[in-house]
Parts: C-alpha cells; sequence; structure tokens
C-alpha cells in the first residue's frame, strides 16, 4: 500500500476515533449529569455569580453601571 | 519553563495569576503576531477590492495582480490572522479551564515564530507566482508540513493541559476547542495529502478542496469561536448560561453535521448527485446546533444588554454571536438548489464567506484580546475612544460590507441567469456595490489601525497599571513567566 493511503486511512480512522472516544468517555465519566453544576463551573470565591469581570479602561467600578441586571 | 502543573490548595487567587502568567509569552506572541497578519491582510484587501471596480489600479507588476493580492490576503487572514489569534486564545482558554499552568511554552513560542515564517513564506510564494491556485490551499505544498508540525506542539500541550486539570468537570467550551484542536489538524494533513499527493484528481480535488475549505470554518475557527463565547459571555455578565444541555447538545450535533456540509460548494458542479444532497443534507441539519447557540446565547444576554456599553469585550463576542447566527441560518438556506441557482458564482457568497470568517470569527477574537490582553500583561487598554472607534468602525463596516455585496450577488445572480442580458451589462451593473465594498474596506481598515494602535501600546505596557491585578503580575512580560 502507498504510504498516502496510509496516511489518508490513518487520518480517516484517527478523526472517528476520537469523535467516538469522547462521547463514551463523557457518558462514562457522568459529564452528561449535572447540567446546573457544569455550567456553574466557571465561576469561583473571587469571580463569583453576579460579578462583572470586564469594563472599559477607567471605569470606577463595572458593576455599578450593570444597568438592567437584577 | 515548565511543563504542565496543577495546582493544590492555592486560593483562586493565585492559581489565576499563576496560569495567566505562564501563558503571557506564548499567547502575547500568537496576538501580536496575529495583529501584524491582520493590517498585512487589511492592505491587500483593499488593493484587491479597488481592482474590481478599478482594474488598472496598480496594474503594472505582475506580483500585485489581482490572483495573486486576493489569494494572499485570504491565507493572511486564515493563517495570519485568524488562526494565530484563534491558538492563542485556545491556549489561554484551555489553561484557564483547566486550571493548570500553560505546558511547553519554549516550543509554543518557538512554534509561533516558526508559523509566522510559514505564513511570510507562503505568501512570498504566492506574490511571485508559485500558488498552488488549490483555494485556502494556495502555500506551495512544503509549508504544510510546517504548519502540521506546530499543529502537534499545540495539540500536544492542549491534551497535557486537559490530562492534569485540577476541574473534573469538562466545561463545554473545552468540548469545542477539543473539536478544533484534534480535528482540524487531521483535516489539514488529510487535504494536503489527498490535493498535493495527487490522489484527488479533476471533480474529486475539487470535491476535497471544498470539502476541506468549508471545514476550515466549520471545525477550525467555528469550534473556537464558540468555545470563546460558551466561556466569555458568561464570565463578563457574571450569570451562567441558560441552558447548559442546550450547548452541549449543540456542540455534539455539530460535530456530527458541519463536516458533511462542504460539498453544497459545487451544486450545480459536475459530480454524482448523492455527493450533493449529502452536503445539502449536513447543511440543513445545521439548524439543530445553530439554534441551540442562539436560543442559549439570546437568553443569557437576556436583561443585561445595558451591559454592553460597559464591557468592550462583551460589544464585541455578542455581535459575533448574532452574526454566526444570521450566517449560519443564511448558509443553510443557501445550500438549497434553488437559492444556489441564483447565488452561486456572485459576491453574494462573498458577503457570506466573510460574515462567517469576520462577523463572526474576528468578532470574537478582538472580544477575546480585549479580555485576555490585560489579564496577562498587567495593564489598562490606554483609550475607550479608541475602542469605540475600533468597535463601531469594524461594526458598520462589515455591515456595510455584507449589505452591499448580499444585495448585489441577489440582483447579479438574477441577471446572470437572465440569457437576454450580456454578460458585460451584468458586470457594469454590480460596479456600485463594489465601491461599498472598498468604502467598507476603509471602515474595517481605520478599526484595525485603532486596534494595532491599541495593542501596541498594551503589549509595550504603556497602559496604565491596574490597580490589583486580578490575575498576572505586572512584571509577567518583563520575565516574570513560569
Amino acid at each position: 500500500m502507498s504510504p498516502i493511503y496510509a496516511v489518508v486511512w490513518g487520518t480517516v480512522a484517527l478523526f472517528g476515533a476520537t469523535a467516538v472516544y469522547g462521547l463514551v468517555w463523557a457518558i462514562r465519566t457522568g459529564q452528561m449529569r449535572g447540567f446546573g453544576r457544569g455550567a456553574l463551573s466557571i465561576f469561583d470565591d473571587e469571580e463569583p455569580v453576579g460579578m462583572v469581570t470586564d469594563a472599559f479602561p477607567g471605569s470606577i467600578d463595572a458593576s455599578e453601571d450593570a444597568g438592567d441586571r437584577p | 519553563m515548565n511543563a504542565a502543573a496543577s495546582f493544590g490548595a492555592e486560593p483562586t487567587v493565585a492559581w489565576r495569576a499563576e496560569v495567566d502568567a505562564s501563558c503571557a509569552y506564548p499567547v502575547v506572541a500568537f496576538f501580536v503576531s496575529a495583529v501584524f497578519w491582520l493590517l498585512f491582510g487589511t492592505v491587500l484587501a483593499l488593493v484587491a477590492s479597488i481592482k474590481m471596480h478599478t482594474p488598472g489600479f496598480l496594474s503594472g507588476a505582475e506580483w500585485l495582480t489581482f490572483g495573486r493580492v486576493r489569494p494572499v490576503h485570504l491565507n493572511t487572514m486564515i493563517y495570519g490572522w485568524g488562526s494565530m489569534a484563534g491558538i492563542g486564545t485556545l491556549l489561554w482558554l484551555q489553561a484557564r479551564l483547566s486550571r493548570v499552568r500553560l505546558p511547553l511554552q519554549l516550543p509554543l513560542v518557538v512554534g509561533c515564530a516558526l508559523w509566522n515564517v510559514g505564513v511570510a513564506g507562503g505568501s512570498i510564494a504566492i506574490l511571485t507566482g508559485h500558488g498552488t491556485s488549490v483555494e485556502w490551499l494556495e502555500f506551495p505544498y512544503g509549508w504544510s508540513f510546517l504548519f502540521a508540525g506546530i499543529f502537534v506542539v499545540v495539540m500536544a500541550a492542549s491534551l497535557m493541559m486537559f490530562s492534569a486539570r485540577r476541574v473534573g468537570h469538562v466545561y463545554v467550551s473545552q468540548w469545542y476547542l477539543f473539536g478544533s484542536v484534534l480535528w482540524f489538524p487531521f483535516l489539514y494533513v488529510m487535504a494536503n495529502a489527498l490535493i498535493h499527493g495527487a490522489l484527488a484528481r479533476g471533480v474529486v480535488q475539487a470535491a476535497t478542496n471544498w470539502w476541506f475549505a468549508h471545514n476550515v470554518l466549520g471545525l477550525w475557527f467555528t469550534p473556537i469561536g464558540l468555545a470563546t463565547v460558551y466561556y466569555l459571555l458568561p464570565k463578563v455578565l457574571g450569570r451562567p448560561i441558560h441552558s447548559y444541555y442546550l450547548s452541549l447538545l449543540g456542540f455534539w450535533t455539530l460535530a456530527l453535521f458541519y463536516n458533511w456540509a462542504g460539498t453544497h460548494h459545487l451544486v450545480g458542479g459536475p459530480l454524482p448527485a448523492w455527493l450533493i444532497t449529502v452536503g445539502i443534507v449536513g447543511s440543513v441539519m445545521m439548524f439543530i446546533p445553530v439554534t441551540t447557540v442562539a436560543v442559549n446565547h439570546h437568553m443569557t444576554m437576556k436583561g443585561h444588554f445595558a451591559l454592553l456599553k460597559v464591557s468592550p469585550t462583551l460589544r464585541f463576542i455578542v455581535l459575533g454571536a448574532m452574526s454566526y447566527t444570521v450566517v449560519s441560518f443564511q448558509g443553510s438556506l443557501q445550500s438549497l438548489r434553488t437559492v444556489n441557482e441564483v447565488t452561486h458564482f456572485t459576491h453574494y457568497t462573498i458577503a457570506h464567506a466573510h460574515l462567517g470568517v469576520y462577523g463572526f470569527f474576528t468578532m470574537v477574537m478582538f472580544g477575546a484580546i480585549y479580555y485576555i490582553a490585560p489579564r496577562l500583561t498587567g495593564r489598562e487598554w490606554s483609550s475607550p475612544r479608541l475602542i469605540k472607534v475600533h468597535f463601531w468602525g469594524t461594526a458598520l463596516g462589515m455591515a456595510v460590507y455584507w449589505l452591499g455585496l448580499t444585495w448585489g450577488g441577489i440582483l447579479q445572480g438574477l441577471a446572470m441567469d437572465n440569457p437576454d442580458v450580456a454578460f458585460l451589462d451584468v458586470v457594469r451593473h454590480t460596479l456600485p456595490y463594489l465601491w461599498s465594498r472598498t468604502f467598507a474596506g476603509i471602515l474595517l481598515a481605520t478599526g484595525h489601525v485603532a486596534f494595532a494602535v491599541l495593542a501596541w501600546r498594551m503589549f509595550t505596557l504603556k497602559g496604565r497599571r491596574l490597580p490589583e491585578p486580578a490575575s498576572a503580575p505586572s512584571a509577567v512580560l518583563a520575565g516574570g513567566a513560569g
């Protein structure tokens, strides 16, 4: 078999295998459960829910200008 | 420079500062390079655009002919600006989400330098008449080995961070990042092997070409862009994503359907009908992931639109996310044979492509750099006014570009389908829209210059020192990384 075919079929196999493996792994390790906790995983004590983390330079406190935030 | 390392029980401020510090050199190197290629590609875009309505412009030199300038513009924007901004953002996001230091810092910096050599060398090759004429793969074959090698380093860094991660849960952005960092390199190697390895010839080469080119957006830029939005939107707003379930459904359906869509570019071409139909089906199925993303982003923003006045990052990523919805729905409809018969081979397609690569991806990357850079340098952006010039120049420029070429393209397509209209008359009727394209280009270029000035001041540490750096110490760029 020409080396080029090995590259092509090897790439196809790897390409598909990563997707299948990723999905199986996600299900087996519980990644598809507890969606509420997953959404909160990017927040912590220093940057908690409710804290605005970006503002134009020179702004005193972004959260003071939060407008219609609850 | 150290390998990936996780943290123990440090306070959160400590891990965030260390993660950001570890990213400083590689990510800043990728961002600075990206901004350079953005400016370079913009100049070429203006030249190419002017040539469309004034063909005699700069026509005295071979290397400035449209057939060379246009592909160099495209490749510098794709591989220079887009990919380098994307890799920088990807590395920072993966480190942040895994809560580990960025590994392979030196190889990544070297990789960044070599990537620049690749883009420069490929561009010179095209300008001197050695381009391949395979769209989105115009750089001569040899350069693909260099890019593939650097992809391996980026892939390795990403996997190392993932395997050392401190957080058990894999956030939705990480799924998207894996989609890009694992799948696109395979795609790139595969397309190069098939097209340049002489396995794919004739119509098979065209099918392979468009399968690849469409997936540059679908499996490279789109996952990085959506990963960025799914992280920054909730972080900036300070509220979690509206429906995390929808976000994961969106990722897996994108993984399932996007890869099939490329052959819709060849509607009407001499390919088996089933092959093109598969592309159309894949394109229409994209309504599912796009709807999940659109609903999720809108519901997350709902009630918080006033923050657009406050946050530069939010302005850019919200505009980018809105463009994603529009360009994706447009793309699905455009793939239908009845629509494609009118829009194919017209300026409508150019408008659509720019809405995807610029309106969506580039806007999101601007937003990401506005968020990430101060955390790497410990400095504020130097001028709110220049940020506003950047935003309004690019937003209005993109709007004028898209509206002008979309409308002009539809009229052009209808006229070309009418055998009673002479071809030269069709060309003549498109001229006002081509002028609108150049006008839009000037607006975009104005925004880019403002952004470049801001980036220059940011990365030369000319901005005001942040009062209490949330993450990076100010000494990071002076040697504190690692």
